[in-house]
């Protein structure tokens, strides 16, 4: 089993009632920057940093950032540079970026380059994960979202190609133009980094997944619907001549330790403060989908899981219609000392059954401190534990899978 | 020999050049992106059954350039609005290279631009199999290499290319390329949306290249003609992409048989 | 006088004579030369020289983007930038500079300036440039628009640094709903800009009309000297005075315990005089990207190539000042009081220069050239 920290960077120094008086009352996109403050993002990112950093020291296997844009969630909104620094100052873990928006990049190629000399800086660490962005993102960069899956396969097929073609050759596509493709940098993985895609289970991002043997990490979702996105991932890789095992799979949970079940409950808290993840106050909808963003197929099946997507009250109400302890008592966010945090975990892996498991320790207004000496607990007892239950439920991961690694090449 | 004429007339806000000859029913005669060599023999030959027109497009030659004028579809408006202007309309025309390319983009404007067109070498739409040579990124004496496929058969060679330029023609040359840089950069030459576009297309259209043509895969001789309708192809053999300058007995044979 | 330490970051793990087969080093040099384990340590060789400049004493290190070059490893400037700005503590980081022209996307470039701004601390220096014309063919950017898009680039660049969000911007080149990146330099009101060139006039002019510092790259030092002069009329005509921090210079400078053994040394730099300095019209220069002034200007200005002139020639022209400490800072003085600068920059790696070289170089500028030209 492979095990990832993850945590979105957020800037918390505003209250909800900056946003209930922005625009829309949306916490992304139009909430003005106004509100950021430099020197505070100066003490914050080198915070983040220096997790990142520790994280390693206690053994984490990889260190996995995300991209957004126009908000405080996320500082991560040019993730590239985050990776680079991590490429520099660590040594051993996989850095995992889940991921880079393609739509809106109008030069792949100058992805394909940033994320070759972050490649070759780490000494060939680099997980080049890849996301069609929310309609956040079109909207920040002034994206058509029309084109949104257009552009993400198109700039995809191209950043591979300049990975594993030599140069130069051209590339005249539908959206993307390029007449001497000759990066003299190459990454140092051959043939290329490999692709993980993380979502929330779109099904035409399974079924293209699927096709190309890439791994598919779950963000959150509910775990009986879970078991139908799978179902669909599954399929699609069946007609590709292959049986998707838990290295096609991972699942991305908030997880806080502390020492004592009761502090762990009190610092957890710190998850609902600001407005992260899936948000407080819902974001408008021409905000998170924009016209033309979302998917027009009629198939059935997929209207179903789009349902099922939509009705989960997890992600519909926000954190305020859930309420913590209903997310807890269904095990959405597992946080406790130690021994409550492994047992719970052990029930979720066994049912999920993921290679991949994303470990989102902290957010919001959780403190150094207390992220710190869960990221200590973590090393001394969690991580051990989990890949003792990883052995025993043969939770593989991709780069232990024998053959042909998931995420490298189409099959 | 008819005699041809030097004119600038205004359109649309500047000046624009057009060689004029002969006499009978109007021809448009569009350069390709190299830029307007004037009326060479074939033209000289054309001007016995038709009145030539040939412009210097916009921002080539001595014509100004709009400043509006920054892509093939403003090319194209710019030349719908010059022959309503100079009662042009329904005329037969020759496009040449990114003339050809120009032609097809007014047939995908309007049913009234033209009568008949030929499109020659023309550009526009992506070959399938080859690509279209870049003749930006080498150097105007190489891309005359690959324009013709033996410069021993273009009579007119010592005409055109026997002598140094002068530095005014070296200065209008590099005009001339800047300005077929602004128009076909990104895409490069060719306009994706083009093939679907000219199925409105119901004039006769005829399409000549040269067997040999090394700008512009032969192979978009087909692609034009799936892409327009009941139009007939020429394939000149021995012959590079200016079929016009190295065959012009030929090329006026096919072009006063077809127009 | 503020000195600044640069490398291009060279690859030239390969015999140089290949890149006679091709049209040029750049640009269409196959990247099937390239062989990743091979760079992958030498990046990382560089930005340990990087680390050591500053623990030296250098008061700025520099670094630069070009695409499509074994000469420049370096694809992304703010890649760098991140990195330096967080493994070190207190030199300046001049990026010279982000290509504007060839931006798509002037508010992710403004955001990715701000982070290294807000990571480091407020020591960026950014510089913008409009990029040989390779860049231009290696992004596919219409080479017609470049002026006009740096200059269009800037103007949303700064205006996103000093303008709160959201607002709209809907330009020639560039278009955006709602410019709002949650993330502002912390230098204000924003970080210092600077604007290298080799002559152009038109970029001397709108240098000197913003008040940026102009760095002069690899110029003659009379050519530096007159573009810097009209600087100073431009500043007169708006009714300032340019103090030394307007201007800067940027040369190849090697440093080795002895005359002789630098001059042994230093011809390693000889590599990045040659190859990477040539190649078609077509590639430096693609129609359109130069104004037909600029490029007479220029044409007068520099009439020797640099791959041109020989080893002593690059010397006596102060485009490489290559000796022992006594000399270079000889030399330096003399660069320093001609010109007025308040910078020199100095490409103190270059070529093949090996580390060893390199490291002791790096020592001897910190423990005596820089402390004699304070």
């Amino acid at each position: 089993m492979f095990l990832m920290r993850f945590t979105e960077r957020a800037y918390v120094n505003y209250t909800e009632e900056d946003v209930r008086n922005s625009p829309n009352e949306a916490v992304r996109l139009t909430f003005s920057n106004s509100n950021f403050d430099p020197a505070e993002g100066h003490y914050l990112y080198n915070m983040y940093l220096d997790e990142y950093e520790y994280s390693e020291e206690v053994g984490f296997d990889g260190l996995m950032l995300n991209e957004h844009h126009n908000t405080p969630t996320c500082l991560g909104a040019t993730m590239n540079l985050e990776a680079a620094i991590l490429a520099r100052v660590t040594k051993k873990p996989k850095i995992v970026l889940l991921g880079n928006p393609l739509p809106i990049f109008d030069n792949p190629i100058r992805l394909a380059e940033e994320l070759a000399e972050i490649d070759m800086i780490s000494g060939g660490r680099l997980v080049s994960g890849f996301v069609r962005g929310t309609g956040v993102e079109s909207l920040a960069t002034n994206t058509n979202p029309l084109h949104n899956r257009a552009r993400f396969e198109e700039a995809h097929d191209l950043v591979i190609k300049t990975w594993t073609t030599p140069g130069p050759f051209r590339w005249e596509g539908d959206h993307y133009h390029f007449r001497v493709v000759n990066p003299f940098q190459t990454p140092l993985q051959k043939p290329h980094p490999p692709v993980w895609i993380p979502g929330t289970g779109s099904p035409e991002t399974l079924i293209w997944c699927a096709e190309r043997n890439y791994p598919y990490i779950f963000l959150e979702t509910d775990p009986q619907g879970t078991q139908d996105m799978k179902a669909i991932y599954a399929e699609a890789a069946r007609e590709h001549g292959y049986e998707p095992g838990p290295e096609n799979f991972g699942y991305l949970v908030r997880i806080h330790v502390q020492d004592t079940d009761e502090k762990a409950y009190d610092v957890g808290k710190g998850y609902m403060v600001g407005n992260i993840g899936v948000g407080r106050i819902p974001l408008p909808r021409d905000y998170a989908s924009p016209v033309g963003y979302g998917s027009r197929s009629d198939d059935p099946r997929f209207l179903r899981l789009r349902e099922q997507i939509r009705s989960d009250p997890f992600r519909v109400g926000g954190l305020d219609g859930a309420q913590y302890d209903s997310i807890l008592d269904s095990k959405r966010w597992i946080i406790g000392s130690p021994d409550t945090v492994i047992s719970q975990l052990r029930e979720v892996l066994s049912f999920m059954r993921p290679g991949i498991l994303a470990v989102w320790t902290n957010d919001g207004s959780i403190s150094h401190e207390d992220t710190m000496r869960c990221l200590e607990l973590m090393g001394q007892e969690v991580l051990p534990a989990l890949r003792e239950i990883g052995e025993e439920l043969e939770l593989t991961d991709p780069f232990q899978k024998e053959g042909v690694m998931p995420g490298l090449t189409a099959i | 020999m008819p005699n041809f004429t030097e004119e600038t007339i205004s359109v649309a806000g500047g000046n624009l050049q057009v060689y004029k000859g002969g006499s009978g029913d109007p021809l448009l005669v569009l350069h390709g992106a190299g830029g307007n060599a004037g009326p060479r023999r074939y033209a000289q030959a054309l001007a016995e059954k038709f009145t030539v027109y040939l412009p210097s497009h916009p921002g080539y030659g001595k014509s100004d350039r709009p400043g509006w004028v920054e892509t093939m579809q403003d090319l194209a408006c710019f030349y719908t609005w010059y022959q309503e202007q100079e009662g042009l309309e329904n005329a037969r025309a020759i496009g040449f290279s990114m003339g050809g390319w120009l032609a097809a983009e007014m047939l995908s404007m309007t049913g009234h631009a033209f009568r008949k067109v030929m499109l020659v070498g023309a550009a526009g739409i992506k070959p399938n199999d080859g690509e279209i040579t870049d003749i930006f990124i080498i150097s105007p004496q190489q891309v005359r290499e690959l324009v013709y496929h033996d410069p021993a058969q273009v009579p007119e060679w010592d005409e055109l290319f026997g002598s140094d330029p002068t530095p005014e023609q070296a200065q209008q040359a590099e005009g001339d390329r800047e300005m077929a840089i602004r128009l076909t950069w990104r895409p490069y030459m060719h306009n994706p949306r083009l093939p679907a576009k000219l199925g409105r297309v119901s004039i006769p259209t005829h399409i000549v290249w040269g067997e040999n043509d090394n700008l512009v895969p032969v192979e978009c001789a087909r692609l034009y003609q799936q892409a327009l309708a009941g139009s007939q192809v020429t394939v000149i053999p021995n012959c590079g992409h200016s079929p016009q300058i190295e065959k012009p007995d030929e090329f006026v044979q096919a072009a006063l048989a077809f127009l | 006088m503020d000195v600044f330490y640069f490398t291009e970051m060279p690859y030239a793990e390969f015999p140089e004579s290949e890149a006679e087969k091709f049209p040029s080093m750049r640009l269409t040099f196959p990247n099937t030369y390239f062989d990743a384990d091979t760079a992958s340590g030498l990046m990382n060789r560089y930005l340990d020289e990087y680390q050591y400049a500053e623990e030296m004493g250098f008061d700025g290190l520099m670094i630069n983007e070009h695409h499509n070059t074994p000469s420049c490893m370096d694809v992304e400037v703010n890649i760098t930038g991140g990195i330096l700005a967080r493994i070190t503590k207190q030199a300046r980081i001049l990026m010279l500079g982000n290509m504007l022209p060839t931006s798509d996307n002037p508010v992710r470039l403004a955001e990715e300036i701000a982070l290294l701004d807000v990571i480091s601390g407020g020591r960026i220096i950014s510089g913008f440039v409009r990029g040989i014309g390779i860049e231009s063919w290696a992004n596919n950017t219409n080479p017609i628009h470049n002026r006009e898009r740096f200059e269009e680039c800037h103007d949303l660049v700064v205006k996103t640094w000093t303008t709160p969000g959201p607002f709209r911007w809907e330009g020639n080149h560039y278009h955006y709903r709602a410019v709002n990146p949650w993330m502002l330099p912390v230098q204000k009101p924003h970080p210092p800009v600077w604007v290298p060139g080799t002559g152009s006039p038109e970029t001397v002019e709108w240098t000197a009309r913003r008040r940026y510092t102009y760095a002069a790259f690899l110029t003659p030092l009379e050519v530096a000297k007159s573009l810097f002069a009209r600087y100073r009329e431009y500043a007169a005509e708006d009714g300032w005075e340019p103090g030394p921090e307007k201007f800067a210079f940027m040369i190849c400078c090697h440093v080795n315990d002895t005359d002789e053994k630098a001059q042994e040394s230093g011809k390693a730099f000889l590599w990045r005089m040659n190859y990477p300095l040539r190649g078609p019209r077509e590639y430096w220069s693609p129609p359109g990207y130069t104004s037909r002034a600029g490029a007479q200007a220029v044409a007068a200005r520099r009439p020797t190539p640099l791959h041109e002139l020989s080893y002593e020639e690059l010397q006596e022209r102060y485009h490489l000042v290559v000796g022992s400490p006594d000399t270079v800072i000889k030399k330096l003085r003399h660069i320093r009081d001609e010109l007025g600068v308040g910078s020199l920059l100095l490409e103190a790696q270059g070529g093949r220069l090996s580390h060893a070289d390199t490291m002791r170089s790096i020592e001897l500028f910190g423990k005596e050239v820089i402390p004699a030209l304070k």
